[in-house]
C-alpha cells in the first residue's frame, strides 16, 4: 500500500468500496485516486484486456443462407470463456508455430444439419470446444442455456465449420472486448462545476439526480466554491460480456496499466542516456506502436476484418516479465494490495 | 377439378392477405397502441389499409393493364376486324374475338408454369400468347377457327394475367417471388421494365389561353380518336375570331365556319355564340362583317371557300373532289374529330365551335376567365395500358397489312397446288406483334406512324437499389414538358395537387417539378362508357342541347351539361341535377369514377368518364355528420366490411380534382361545419410512399423532405424476400437492417418495416475531433466491428456461348496447370468445369469463366488451310476490380434462343470506411470523417457510447426539427421498450416523450450528461443523445477511389485515358491551367500539358517546315536542315490531318535567344 503514497491524491491510499457484484457485473466506488488514473482503468478494461474470440473460420461446408464471411463475423462476436488467459495462452504472434497451435489457439467446431421439416436454429451452445482445451467454452447466460443465435437452417442445409479462437485485445476488434459497458461517474452533485447544466427554469428540478448522488453530501446552500477541489471519488459499474469475471477484468486492467507505465518509465530513462537496462531496449523500441494506438487490422493483409493476427496490432509488451521487471516500477507488487478485497 | 382448385387457392390467398392486414387494422399494432380513445374521428384511418388491401400500391398500373387486356384489345380488333383482298372480292378474314392467355414457356419441353423469376434469371420475356377467333373464306366456305395465336404480349407482373395473382405468401415463396414486391412492371429479356406514368394535357377539352402582350385569346382543343389526333384552335386576332387547324392552310373566319356547318342565319349564329348578352354581341358583331367582306352568305359559298383551303394529303390519288365535298369531309372527320358527325348532322360540331367562340368572348370581356394549363384537373395521366393499346393497334394494323399483302400475293397466282388457307399465312407470321411489343418496351421508343408519335424514354429499367427505389419508380409520373425550358409554371407546386400528388417527392435539378409522384391514396381512372351516363342524365331531367336555340342555351339560370367536354344537354336546375346525379353514383347506378361538377363561371355542368383522371376516396358528410360511423369502422376491423362495401353503401366516394372544387372537405371530424360535404380519411395521405418514410415531416423545412425523398432511394437495405435468389447486375444489401425505432403509419402500410434500409444508431450531437466538419460523421469503431453499416455488394458477370454461322460454337475450356500439375495462378479458383468455384475468393486478374471462341466464325469456304475448323482461342473472363470478392453463385442455363448463358455472381462484404456516405431520414447526409475507438468516445452515465457523433452545426441552418423529435421519440421508445410513431400530422407527442424520459430518470429535453472518453472529465455541456435511424447510401469510396501514376493511353491521341474504369489520368483542366498561367509556372505547365501527357519527338526540316523521319526530310530530300523537337502528339496529329485535307501547315522555327553566343 505504501507505493500509493506517491500519488497526488492525498495521504490516504486508494479505496475501493464494492456496492454490488456478481459474475457479470461489478459496481464499486473508487476513491482517493485522481481522474486520470480512474479513466485509464476504464479505458484499459474496455480496450486492452485480452480475451479469447474466434478469429479464423475454416469453412468445410456452409449451405445456409448466410455467406461465409457473415457467419464468421457472427461467430467472432460470441463471447468465449477466457479466464486466466494470460497464463494459459500466448498471442499467436508470440508463438513459435506457423499458423496456430494449441498453445496459442483453441479450436471449436460447429457441425449442424437440418434433416427434419422444421427449421433448425443453431445456437452458441452448439459450438464444441476441442477436448483438453482449458478455455474457450461459449458463454451462455440465458435461462434456456442456448446462447446467442448463430444461424437458422432449413431442411437439407448444413454447417460444418472449424473455428480457431485466438487471444486478442479490443483495440484490434470489438469481439475481444471483455466488457459491454463501463459506467463512470464522479461528482454527482456537480460541486466541481465541470458541467454547465442546461435548464429552462430550474436545473435542480429538470435534471434528475444521479443514482450515485446518495453517496455524497449534497452541496450546502451558499457553500463557497472550492476551486482547488479535484475529483477523487469515482462510481464505476463494469458490465462484462461473460468471457471474464469482473474482478479479473479489473485485475488484468491494473496489470496492463502498470506495464504501460513501466514502458514509459523505461523509455524515459533510456532517452535520459542512463541506459538503465539494456535488456529492455528491444521492447522499448516497440513503444511507438503503443502510443500510436491500434493499427488498422487490415494493414498489410488485404483479407479484411483483421483475420490475420500476425499483421495486426502489436503491443509492445511482450511478456509481463521483461519490461516490467527491468524498469522497476514503483507499483511492482500489486498482488498484495487492497484491490482484491471483497471480491466474490 | 381445376375450378375447385383455383377457387380454393384464391380463398387461401385472401386468408393470408387478411392476416397481414388485419394486424394493421388492430388498434394495437406490434405492441404499439395507436390512438387511445376510440372514436370515429381517430379511427377512420383504418379505411386506408382497407383501401390499399383492395388496390395495392401500384393499382394504377395493374388496373390500366387489366383494362387493356380485357376491354381495349377487344375494341381494337373491333375497329380493325376485316382483312379483305384486293384480288379476290369474295375473300375476307374477320376477327371475332381476342383474348390473352396465361404466360407460358416457349421451349415447351416442360409444361410447368413459367415464373417471373425464371424469366429474370434466364433472360427471357415474361409474355403470354394472344389468341384470336377468326372467320374467313376458304374456297367457297366460311370457316371459323378459334384460339389462333397471333403473337405474344408481355405480361405485367401481378396483373390478372400473371401467374402471381391471388397467390398466398406460401405460394409466392414456391414461385421464388417476393410477396411484398408491388408488381406493375414487365420482364423483357430478363430485365425489369417499367412504363412510367405520363402526364399530359387532357384530350378533347377546351383550353382557353390569353396572350396579353399580343392581344390574342385562343381556345384550343386536342382531338384524339382512334384514327387521328389533331389540334383545333379558335382564336381572336385584332378583335376578329378565326378557326385554325393544321389541315386548313389559313385562318378561316369563325362565322364562315359556322355557315359551312349549316348555321346560315346570322341571327342564329349570334345567339348561338353570344346569347342575348349585349356585351358579347357587340364584341362578336365584327365577325359578320369579316364574313360578308369575303362575299360568303350561304352554306355552299362557305363550303367552297373552306374547301379551297383544305390541305389534302397527296397520297390518295383518287379523283379530285369538288371543294364543297372536300370541305364537308374535312369538317366531318378532321376538324374537331372527336365530335361525332352522324348522317351529316353538323349541329353538334357547330355547337361545339360556338361554345369555343363564346369562351373566347368571355375571356376577352374578362381576362380572368382563362384556363390554367398546370391545373391538375386539366391533366390526364397516361398509363401502361393506354400506351400499350396505342402500340398494339399500330402493330395490329401493320400485321393485318402484311397479312393482306401475303394473301394477295397468293391469290394473284392463277394456279395453286392446294386450296388456299389463310390460316397458314396467319400463323406463319406472328413475329410482327411479338417483336414490336418487345422492342418498344425494351428500348422505350414508342414510334407510331399513325399519330406521328415519336417518344423515347417511355420505359425505364426498374431500379432495384432498394425496396423504396423500386416502389418510388412505380408511383412516378413524368411530364411531357421539355426539361430544358426555363418555365416555372409546370414545375411549381399546384394547390390542386393536394392529396393527389406528393408535395415532397420530386427530384432536384433539371427535372424538378416535372417528375412527380402519386400520393398514397390515389386512383387513376380508366375509360368508362359515355352512353350509359348520358342516358342517365336525360332521365334526371337534362334536355337535349341540339334542340335548343342559343337564346335558351345562354338564358340566365340555364346550365349546359358537358360530357367529357362536349355539350349534350341543358338544365335549368343544375344544383338539383348535380345532387341527383351524385346520389345515383353513390347508389352504384353508374361507375364510382364518373365525376360531375358545376362551373358557375361558364354556367356548365361537367361530367367526366374518361380515363387518366386522378381521384381519391373521401368520406361523405351529410347533415354535419360523417356517414362513416364507429359501427362501420368496427365491422371493418372485424372483417365484415371491405372498402368496396363502403363505396357501395355510399359512405365513401371517389372525388377527382375537378369535383374537389365543388366539395368542402374537413380534415378532422370536429371541423365539420354546415357546408362540409366530405371528410378526409387521413391527412398524411397527401404524401407519397417515399415521403411517408420521414418521421415528423411536418416539423421539417420542406426542402429537407424533398432531399430525403431522393436519398431514401439510394439507401442500402433489404430489397425483397427473394433477394438472394436474384442475379442482378448490381445489388446492394445491408447485412443487419433494422426497422426504425420511430415508424410512421406509411412505413407499416408499404411494409418498409419488413424490408428496411437502415439501422437505429445512437447519435450524440456534439463536436468531436475536428474530423466532423462539413457534415462529416464520427463513427464508433466498436460499432463498426459489431456490424454497424455493414453491407454486401453483389455483382453479376454474364456471358453467352454463341452459335456461329459456320456450325461452330463457343465453349468452356479447361484450366491450365504448371509443371507440378497445379493450376496456374490465374486459374486458381477454376474447377473442373472451367468455371470458378462457389465460395472462392477472386482477386484482380483471375479468371472465372474460361470461355473459348472459335478462331473462325464466318461461314466462308474460301479460307486458307491454316484456319482449320475446330481451332479455338481463349476469351476467358477475368475479374477486373482491384478489391477482391467471393464467388456467390454460378448459374448455367439457356435462353429462349437456345444459347447457353452463364451468370457468375460475386459478393463483397464491406464494413464502413472513411468516406462512406450516410444519411438520416431528414435529408441530412454526411460522409464518415473518422472512425474512433470506443474508449475514446464520449459516454453517458450508463457507459453508453454513441455509434455516430454528428456535428451540431447541421441543425440551425437545416431546421430539421423532425430529426430532433425523432431522437426524442426514439430515446423514449428505447427506454420504454416499444416503437414510437412519427406519422405526418400526427405521431407521438413531444410532451408524452418527455414524460417517458423523465420517468426513466432522464432529462426531458433528450440531453444527457456525458463524460469524455479521452480524459474522463465530464463535458461542460449537456449533449443531445439518442437513437436516430441512419441509412447507408450506395456511394462508397471503394467504388470511387482512384489514382494513377502511369497507365494506359488513348490510341488516337496518345494522351492518358479518361475515367476510373479505364485507369485514367486526372485532368489538369482549363481553370487549373489558367491558374498556372497567371502564376507564371511555365515549366510546370509544359510538364503537365506535354511531358506528362502526349509528348512526341518529331524530325522537322527547318527549311520547308515539314516533318520528316530518321533525320531525313522527304520533301527536301536532304537531311541538312532536319532538327529534332518535342511537340504534343495531338499537335502532330493536327498537322497530319490538315495535310490529309490538302492544307499545308509549315512549322517555322526561330531562335529564342538570337544574340546568345553559341
Amino acid at each position: 500500500m505504501d507505493g500509493f503514497d506517491m500519488m497526488d491524491s492525498g495521504t490516504e491510499g486508494p479505496t475501493v468500496t464494492i456496492r454490488k457484484a456478481d459474475s457479470t457485473r461489478a459496481d464499486f466506488v473508487l476513491s482517493n485516486v485522481d481522474l486520470a488514473f480512474a479513466n485509464s482503468i476504464r479505458r484499459i478494461i474496455l480496450a486492452e484486456v485480452p480475451t479469447l474470440a474466434i478469429d479464423l473460420v475454416e469453412v468445410i461446408n456452409n449451405s445456409s443462407v448466410l455467406p461465409d464471411e457473415l457467419l464468421s463475423h457472427r461467430l467472432g462476436l460470441i463471447p468465449l470463456e477466457s479466464s486466466n488467459i494470460d497464463e494459459k495462452m500466448l498471442y499467436t504472434r508470440d508463438c513459435d508455430c506457423d499458423g496456430y497451435c494449441e498453445r496459442c489457439s483453441v479450436v471449436l467446431t460447429l457441425v449442424a444439419k437440418c434433416t427434419g421439416d422444421r427449421n433448425v436454429t443453431v445456437y452458441a451452445r452448439d459450438l464444441a470446444v476441442a477436448a483438453g482445451a482449458q478455455l474457450g467454452n461459449p458463454v451462455i447466460t440465458d435461462e434456456a442455456q442456448k446462447g446467442s443465435i448463430i444461424c437458422k437452417l432449413r431442411k437439407g442445409q448444413e454447417l460444418n465449420l472449424k473455428c480457431i479462437a485466438k487471444k486478442g485485445i479490443a483495440k484490434e476488434h470489438a469481439k475481444w472486448q471483455p466488457c459491454a459497458a463501463v459506467a463512470f461517474e464522479y461528482d454527482p452533485h456537480n460541486k466541481l462545476k465541470h458541467v454547465d447544466y442546461w435548464y429552462e427554469t430550474d436545473a435542480k428540478a429538470e435534471w434528475p439526480a444521479s443514482a450515485n448522488a446518495g453517496w455524497e453530501e449534497p452541496p450546502q446552500e451558499n457553500e463557497p466554491f472550492d476551486y482547488n477541489a479535484v475529483p477523487n471519488k469515482f462510481y464505476i459499474d463494469v458490465e462484462t460480456v461473460g468471457s471474464l469475471q469482473p474482478d479479473e477484468i479489473l485485475r488484468q486492467g491494473i496489470k496492463y496499466l502498470q506495464e504501460k507505465l513501466a514502458t514509459v518509465i523505461a523509455g524515459v530513462q533510456k532517452t535520459a542516456g542512463e541506459g538503465a537496462a539494456a535488456a529492455t531496449g528491444a521492447d522499448v523500441g516497440g513503444m511507438d506502436d503503443g502510443y500510436g494506438g491500434a493499427r488498422s487490422p487490415d494493414m498489410g493483409d488485404a483479407n479484411g476484418y483483421g483475420r490475420n493476427f500476425n499483421d495486426g496490432y502489436v503491443t509492445p509488451y511482450g511478456g509481463a516479465g521483461g519490461a516490467g521487471a527491468g524498469a522497476q516500477t514503483p507499483f511492482g507488487g500489486y498482488g498484495g494490495g487492497g484491490y482484491s478485497n471483497g471480491w466474490p | 377439378m381445376a375450378v375447385t382448385e383455383s377457387a380454393k387457392s384464391s380463398h387461401h390467398h385472401h386468408s393470408a392477405q387478411d392476416e397481414a392486414f388485419s394486424k394493421l387494422l388492430e388498434p394495437v399494432y406490434q405492441g404499439k397502441k395507436l390512438t387511445d380513445p376510440i372514436s370515429t374521428a381517430k379511427d377512420k384511418w383504418a379505411l386506408l389499409p382497407a383501401f390499399l388491401k383492395v388496390k395495392g400500391l401500384v393499382k394504377q398500373h395493374l388496373d390500366s393493364f387489366n383494362y387493356f387486356c380485357d376491354v381495349e384489345l377487344k375494341q381494337i380488333i373491333k375497329a380493325n376486324e376485316m382483312v379483305v383482298s384486293e384480288v379476290d372480292p369474295n375473300f375476307f378474314l374477320r376477327y371475332v374475338d381476342i383474348r390473352v392467355g396465361l404466360p407460358e414457356r416457349q421451349d415447351s419441353d416442360s409444361d410447368a408454369d413459367i415464373t417471373p423469376n425464371e424469366c429474370r434469371l434466364r433472360d427471357m420475356t415474361y409474355a403470354a400468347p394472344v389468341f384470336v377467333d377468326i372467320q374467313y373464306v376458304r374456297g367457297k366456305a366460311v370457316i371459323a377457327r378459334n384460339g389462333v395465336c397471333i403473337g405474344r404480349l408481355p405480361i405485367m407482373l401481378r396483373s390478372n394475367k400473371c401467374v402471381l395473382t391471388n397467390k398466398s405468401e406460401q405460394d409466392m415463396a414456391l414461385l421464388k417471388e417476393c410477396p411484398l414486391d408491388p408488381g406493375g412492371y414487365f420482364i423483357i429479356n430478363g430485365t425489369e421494365k417499367v412504363i412510367l406514368v405520363q402526364e399530359q394535357l387532357s384530350k378533347n377539352r377546351i383550353i382557353v389561353e390569353a396572350d396579353t402582350k399580343k392581344q390574342i385569346v385562343q381556345a384550343s382543343v386536342t382531338s384524339s380518336t382512334h384514327e387521328r389526333k389533331s389540334n383545333t384552335y379558335v382564336l381572336s386576332k385584332k378583335g376578329a375570331i378565326y378557326l385554325r387547324h393544321n389541315s386548313v392552310s389559313e385562318d378561316v373566319p369563325i362565322v364562315l365556319v359556322l355557315k359551312a356547318l349549316g348555321i346560315q342565319s346570322d341571327h342564329e349564329i349570334l345567339l348561338m355564340v353570344a346569347g342575348t348578352d349585349s356585351v358579347y354581341q357587340d364584341t362578336f358583331s365584327v365577325n359578320f362583317e369579316e364574313c360578308s367582306k369575303l362575299g360568303v352568305f350561304t352554306q355552299q359559298q362557305a363550303l367552297d371557300y373552306f374547301g379551297a383551303r383544305v390541305r389534302t394529303s397527296r397520297k390518295i390519288l383518287t379523283t379530285r373532289k369538288s371543294y364543297a365535298h372536300e370541305a364537308l369531309e374535312a369538317l366531318a372527320t378532321i376538324v374537331l374529330a372527336h365530335v361525332p358527325v352522324k348522317n351529316l348532322n353538323f349541329r353538334p360540331k357547330a355547337l361545339y365551335i360556338a361554345v369555343m367562340t363564346r369562351r373566347i368572348l368571355m375571356a376577352m370581356a374578362n381576362p380572368q376567365l382563362v384556363d390554367d394549363r398546370d391545373y391538375v384537373g386539366n391533366k390526364r395521366l397516361e398509363l401502361a395500358g393506354q400506351l400499350l393499346s396505342l402500340l398494339f393497334e399500330d402493330l395490329f394494323k401493320r400485321f393485318n397489312g402484311e397479312l393482306k399483302m401475303n394473301i394477295d400475293k397468293i391469290l394473284k397466282k392463277p394456279n395453286r397446288t392446294e386450296e388456299f388457307d389463310a390460316f397458314n399465312i396467319l400463323t406463319g407470321h406472328g413475329h410482327t406483334i411479338t417483336q414490336g411489343m418487345n422492342r418498344a418496351i425494351s428500348t422505350g421508343n414508342w414510334s407510331l406512324k399513325r399519330f406521328k408519335m415519336e417518344r423515347a424514354g417511355v420505359t425505364h429499367v426498374l431500379s432495384r437499389l432498394s425496396y423504396i427505389s423500386a416502389l418510388g419508380m412505380m408511383t412516378r409520373i413524368s411530364s411531357q414538358f421539355e426539361k430544358t425550358r426555363k418555365v416555372s409554371g409546370p414545375r411549381a407546386l399546384q394547390p390542386s395537387q393536394f392529396g393527389m400528388l406528393c408535395p415532397s417527392d420530386t427530384p432536384e435539378g433539371e427535372a424538378c417539378g416535372l417528375v412527380k409522384n402519386l400520393a398514397l391514396m390515389t386512383h387513376i381512372t380508366t375509360d368508362d362508357d359515355e352512353e350509359h351516363v348520358i342516358r342517365l342524365a336525360m332521365v334526371l331531367g337534362a334536355e337535349d342541347v341540339l334542340t335548343t336555340s342559343g337564346q335558351e342555351l345562354y338564358a340566365p339560370g340555364a346550365y349546359v351539361i358537358f360530357m367529357n367536354g362536349t355539350p349534350f344537354g341543358i338544365t335549368r336546375y343544375p344544383a338539383r341535377f348535380l345532387t341527383r346525379f351524385r346520389k345515383m353514383r353513390r347508389m352504384g347506378k353508374i361507375s364510382e369514377f364518373v365525376s360531375i361538377f358545376i362551373n358557375h363561371h361558364q354556367s356548365g355542368v361537367h361530367i367526366a368518364t374518361d380515363g387518366g383522371r386522378i381521384c381519391r376516396p373521401l368520406i361523405i358528410v351529410e347533415n354535419k355528420k360523417s356517414k362513416v360511423t364507429r359501427r362501420h369502422i368496427k365491422s371493418l376491423k372485424a372483417g365484415k366490411l371491405s372498402f368496396e362495401d363502403f363505396l357501395k353503401k355510399g359512405l365513401v366516394e371517389y372525388v377527382d380534382v375537378n369535383e374537389e372544387n365543388d366539395a368542402h372537405i374537413a380534415i378532422y371530424e370536429h371541423e365539420i361545419s354546415a357546408s362540409t360535404t366530405h371528410l378526409e380519411i387521413e391527412p398524411f395521405t397527401i404524401l407519397g410512399a417515399v415521403a411517408g418514410l420521414i418521421p415528423f415531416p411536418h416539423h421539417n423545412q420542406s426542402p429537407r423532405n424533398t432531399y430525403q425523398c431522393a436519398m431514401g432511394k439510394q439507401a442500402i437495405g433489404a430489397i425483397a424476400y427473394n433477394q438472394f435468389l436474384r442475379i442482378d447486375t448490381l445489388l446492394y444489401l445491408m447485412v443487419y437492417p433494422q426497422q426504425p425505432m420511430v415508424k410512421t403509419r406509411t412505413i407499416e402500410l408499404i411494409k418498409y418495416d419488413k424490408l428496411p434500409a437502415g439501422q437505429n444508431a445512437v447519435v450524440a450531437v456534439m463536436s468531436y475531433s475536428g474530423y466532423d466538419i462539413e457534415d462529416a460523421l464520427v463513427l464508433n469503431k466498436s460499432s463498426v466491428d459489431r456490424g454497424f453499416g455493414r453491407c454486401q455488394v453483389l455483382r453479376k458477370y454474364v456471358t453467352t456461348l454463341k452459335k456461329h454461322p459456320n456450325q461452330t460454337m463457343d465453349r468452356i475450356g479447361d484450366r491450365k496447370s504448371d509443371e507440378d500439375g497445379n493450376p496456374i495462378k490465374k486459374h486458381r479458383i477454376i474447377e473442373g468445369d472451367g468455371l470458378a468455384a462457389v465460395g472462392e475468393r477472386i482477386e484482380q486478374g483471375e479468371s472465372y469463366i474460361l470461355k473459348q471462341v472459335p478462331t473462325h466464325t464466318a461461314n466462308n469456304p474460301a479460307e486458307g488451310p491454316q484456319n482449320r475448323l475446330g481451332d479455338y482461342k481463349d476469351a476467358a473472363m477475368n475479374y477486373k476490380l482491384a478489391d477482391p470478392a467471393y464467388i456467390d453463385k454460378v448459374m448455367i442455363s439457356c435462353s429462349e434462343s437456345e444459347q447457353t448463358i452463364i451468370k457468375v455472381l460475386t459478393r463483397q462484404t464491406r464494413r464502413p470506411e472513411l468516406g462512406d456516405k450516410f444519411s438520416s431520414r431528414h435529408g441530412q447526409k454526411g460522409v464518415c470523417g473518422i472512425i474512433v475507438q470506443q474508449e475514446d468516445m464520449p459516454f453517458n452515465d450508463f457507459g453508453t457510447c454513441p455509434d455516430i457523433i454528428m456535428n451540431p452545426h447541421g441543425f440551425p441552418s437545416r431546421m430539421t426539427v423532425g430529426k430532433m423529435i425523432e431522437l426524442l421519440a426514439g430515446k423514449a421508445g428505447v427506454l420504454s421498450g416499444n416503437l414510437q410513431y412519427g406519422t405526418a400530422f400526427g405521431g407521438s407527442k413531444v410532451q408524452d416523450m418527455s414524460e417517458i424520459l423523465i420517468s426513466y430518470g432522464f432529462n426531458y429535453s433528450g440531453k444527457d450528461f456525458v463524460t469524455s472518453g479521452i480524459t474522463g472529465e465530464s463535458l461542460q455541456a449537456y449533449i443531445f443523445f439518442g437513437p436516430i435511424y441512419y441509412q447507408k447510401l450506395k456511394h462508397m469510396v471503394q467504388d470511387k477511389m482512384h489514382s494513377r501514376a502511369r497507365g494506359p493511353r488513348a490510341v488516337l491521341t496518345r494522351q492518358p485515358t479518361e475515367g476510373r474504369s479505364r485507369d485514367g489520368g486526372l485532368r489538369l483542366g482549363e481553370m487549373e491551367r489558367d491558374c498556372l498561367i497567371a502564376y507564371g509556372a511555365s515549366q510546370l505547365l509544359l510538364e503537365r500539358l506535354m511531358l506528362s501527357s502526349d509528348v512526341h519527338e518529331i524530325d522537322l526540316c527547318e527549311k520547308c517546315g515539314l516533318m520528316g523521319y530518321s533525320s531525313w526530310c522527304t520533301t527536301c530530300e536532304s537531311s541538312k536542315f532536319v532538327t529534332r523537337m518535342k511537340i504534343p502528339y495531338a499537335a502532330k496529329l493536327l498537322l497530319q490531318e490538315l495535310l490529309s485535307m490538302n492544307v499545308l501547315a509549315r512549322i517555322v522555327l526561330e531562335d529564342e535567344f538570337p544574340n546568345k553566343l553559341q
